[in-house]
């Protein structure tokens, strides 16, 4: 399975390369809005820059997911990986953990950076009770949503389906967030929707001929 | 895992459903657009005439005060409505950050407490929930002994026992405490005059009423409400309103009398000013009660001195009125309950009476004195006169005012409505059928909003129609699955018929979905045939289809095997390669039957028996 996972990142460096870098770049605008920071007023200005930001974010992330798709489906990559030792499920496994890796290594330091932000910077009163968890909880969930999107889309032959759907369903999806926001109630939805996604992916892999 | 994982691979069932829980989420998104963009249209397209309601004369003012010979102006309560400001407000990412935020949600939904107040490090107002007390932060102007003033920042925490500068296991804990916000407005008031005045509150889970008292340090515990009461339970205190954006808006103006303007050479309105006809405190105040609301949408008055609901007397019902009911699409509600109003807001009016050292002067105002005599008054008469209260409807459609004197008799009411002028006489329309119909273009926006309801799957319409009144209504405006703002779903709060004539009429409304999910249905169910599922596959599918529309059809589309078909030799028809029986005539393959030939290929010459040909001509025939 490490084998596996490692040769994933191998095929998909740039992926990985882009999410640390994204997420260096979301801790150095985190540190420069927190200057601007006046508890009396909702942080438009905040929500105005992320909202964009995170799009293209989960944009790339959904790129990825189709993109490793795509690229066994016309290399033939599971078909030859199959006549090795390795089952066609634990192909699919090592896939979905990098897809994993790459959104945690884009958020858990952002995650981090932002909880001790609040800390340090807001009064010490608990202004926003478990604000930063349960956002990071549904970028994330969003985040893997998206990425299980690509999934489904990327699983053809033809090179604009998988682009042109994956973009046009995420367009759809993403505004998930502006019509739930990040509590409760959309955690049940993107989780629900990860699931669906996973098995129907699943599915279509393994029943696909080599 | 990997026997479950096997079973999955195979099971056709999983990959529907999952497939169908897909395809649902992204085409209710879709949908939802669609709506909120012929909604808001809707909104801004509104006529303002049918936004506000106006009552005039009040109706709480004395005769004495309103019919004076020098009023100019009667007494007036205004209500109106900003229908295009729920848009942004409805959508749940603005919605999250508002209650996170210090002010934002007055009424304490879920488990949120309303305790939460910030103006800045030194001067805010928060329930801590590890040691279940209330902390306050304030600052107090003191005066020193060189008469020079200075600022003192006091800390103190608040638990049902008592209050301390230190945080304390002896003053105990609230669980679940809701305060008066109309206090939070008045305490800058009452901190320039040097004193916070005391601040009442409920805790949902102790049912007991509390006083603090922040200048004595010094809790007082009303009477416990009983566990089995279940008459009342109160959500909301003093300042009762649902939000603090102005989605309605409700103001009173008392009597007002003419001041001449100093330059008399103006003329019109300028010549005078209006002001009122006694010194007006325009803040909330009930004079000697406090206004609790209960979850049924009634409103009590609480003693303030004893913190005891007042009792119910021969001249008293014991209620001070409720929350009126807004005339929707399909006719007017009884009673309704905060949690089916979009926003509801509640102005008590009292009447207080200052006596004076010298006993010939008396000054009477509307609302709390204090502002207004620089000497305090040597006794004080308050009185309890009445209160208005406006709700706005579930959707956003509608308002209702109603006036509720002092003895909790609803005594004038007025509705929204669009006055039409129409061949020299005027006729009213409720204000949601203006919403819907009233403006140009709204007819169109109205017929799109319909039709996108219609795409939303038959089941799921239906299901609205029974749990609309379930759902907060606030929280109905970004629902995907179920749609309490729907048509069918506002059918419901129809009393005009009985049950099933209600529901029947409710169908009527989704009958455009009804007939396409018939004709998808028919759709699959042929194609089903084709395709060559079985017999109990087809009857799920058509069952599916019909229950959920579209949803269902865009699902069997993607899920249908996907097997190239061949022509079938006994019915020519197209038939699945992969079964054993044709799926249309139930013949089997004709495979002619292999008989090998007798002739073989030797080293030497080739010698052919005699009737060899003709056999294997034979074999071909048949």
């Amino acid at each position: 399975m490490y084998a596996l996972i490692k040769r994933e990142i191998q095929d998909h460096i740039v992926y990985f390369i882009g999410a640390a870098a994204f997420s260096a770049v979301f801790i150095i605008i985190s540190i420069s809005l927190i200057h601007r920071y006046n508890p009396k007023e909702p942080p438009v200005f905040s929500i105005g820059l992320g909202v964009p930001a995170v799009t293209i974010v989960i944009f790339g992330i959904c790129a990825m997911g189709a993109t490793q798709m795509y690229l066994d489906r016309t290399r033939k990559i599971s078909a030859l990986l199959s006549t090795l030792a390795v089952s066609r499920s634990r192909i699919l496994l090592a896939r979905i953990i990098t897809g994993i890796l790459a959104i945690l290594i884009l958020l858990v330091p952002q995650t981090i950076a932002a909880g001790i932000l609040v800390r340090v910077f807001t009064p010490h009163i608990p202004m926003f009770p478990g604000m930063v968890f349960e956002i990071s909880v549904v970028v994330f969930l969003m985040a893997f949503a998206c990425y299980c999107i690509g999934l489904q889309t990327g699983w053809n032959s033809s090179a604009l389906t998988p682009s042109l759907g994956a973009l046009f369903l995420t367009c759809i999806f993403i505004p998930l967030i502006l019509i739930k926001g990040f509590g409760v109630h959309i955690v049940v939805i993107l989780v629900l929707f990860i699931v669906a996604s996973l098995l129907r992916t699943w599915h279509t892999f393994m029943t696909t001929s080599l | 895992m990997k026997p479950l994982i096997k079973g999955l691979a195979l099971n056709y069932p999983v990959k529907v459903f999952a497939t169908g829980f897909v395809v649902l989420t992204l085409l209710s998104i879709s949908l939802f657009w669609f709506r909120y963009i012929c909604q808001m249209s809707l909104s801004v397209k509104m006529p303002g005439d049918a936004k506000d309601i106006r009552i005039e004369p009040s109706g709480l003012v004395p005769p004495e005060l309103e019919n004076d010979p020098n009023v100019v102006s009667h007494s007036r309560v205004f209500a109106s409505m900003q229908p295009e400001e729920k848009g942004p407000l409805s959508l749940g990412i603005f919605d999250y950050f508002i209650t996170r935020f210090p002010g934002g949600r007055r009424s304490p939904g879920g488990h949120r407490s309303n305790v939460y107040f910030f103006e800045s490090d030194r001067d805010c107002m928060y329930f801590d929930k590890k040691s279940g007390q209330i902390v306050h932060l304030y600052t107090k102007k003191q005066t020193m002994l060189d008469i020079t003033t200075s600022l003192k920042m006091i800390q103190l925490y608040v638990g049902p026992e008592g209050v301390s500068e230190t945080q304390d296991k002896t003053l105990g804990r609230f669980i679940g405490p809701i305060i008066d916000h109309g206090w939070l407005e008045r305490r800058w008031i009452d901190l320039r005059e040097g004193g916070l005045s005391e601040l009442i509150l409920y805790d949902k889970k102790l049912r007991c009423f509390f006083k603090i008292d922040f200048n004595q340090r010094t809790v007082v515990k009303g009477p416990k409400l009983g566990k089995n009461d279940r008459r009342h339970e109160p959500i909301q205190i003093g300042l009762l309103d649902k939000t603090a954006f102005e989605l309605s808006y409700l103001n009173w103006t008392p009597p007002r009398i003419r001041i001449p303007d100093e330059d008399p050479n103006k003329t019109g309105y300028s010549t005078a000013k209006l002001k009122p006809i006694i010194p007006t405190d325009y803040d909330c105040d009930a004079g000697p009660y406090l206004l609790v609301l209960d979850e049924t949408g009634r409103i009590d008055l609480l003693d303030k001195e004893t913190l005891e609901f007042v009792k119910r007397t021969p001249e008293f019902p014991g209620v001070a009125g409720r929350l009126p009911g807004p005339e929707t699409y399909f006719g007017p509600k009884d009673s309704v309950t905060p949690r089916e109003l979009l926003d509801y807001k509640v102005w008590p009016l009292a009447l207080t009476t200052c006596f004076f050292e010298n006993p010939e002067e008396v000054r009477v105002t509307f609302g709390d004195p204090s502002y207004f005599f620089k000497r305090a008054p040597a006794r004080v008469e308050r009185k309890y006169l009445g209160m208005f209260a406006a709700s706005l409807s579930r959707d956003g459609t509608a308002l209702a005012l109603a006036v509720f004197d002092e003895k909790g008799k609803r005594i004038k009411e007025s509705n929204t409505r669009l006055t039409k002028y129409e061949g020299g006489h005027t006729t009213q329309v409720q204000s949601s059928k203006a919403f819907f119909f009233g403006a140009p273009w709204s007819p169109t926006l109205t017929i799109g909003k319909y039709l996108t309801e219609n795409l939303h799957p038959p089941i799921l319409s239906v299901a609205s129609y029974f749990t609309a009144s379930a759902f907060e209504a606030a929280s109905g405006h970004r629902a995907l699955f179920f749609l309490p703002n729907s048509f069918i779903a506002i059918k419901a709060g129809d009393r005009g018929e009985n049950i099933a004539e209600r529901f029947m009429s409710a169908l009527c409304w989704i009958l455009p979905s009804i007939i396409l999910a018939i004709w998808l249905a028919c759709r699959v169910s042929k194609d089903a045939v084709v395709v060559g599922l079985s017999e109990n596959a087809r009857a799920y599918w058509i069952i599916g289809t019909l229950a959920f529309g579209l949803t269902a059809y865009i699902t069997y589309r993607l899920t249908r095997p996907k097997i190239t078909l061949v022509t079938c030799p006994n019915c020519g028809k197209m038939r699945r390669p992969d079964m054993v029986k044709c799926h249309r005539c139930k013949s089997d393959w004709h495979v002619p039957e292999l008989i090998p030939p007798v002739w073989r290929v030797l080293k030497g010459t080739e010698k052919v028996h005699e009737g060899s040909t003709a056999d294997a001509e034979e074999a071909v025939v048949e």
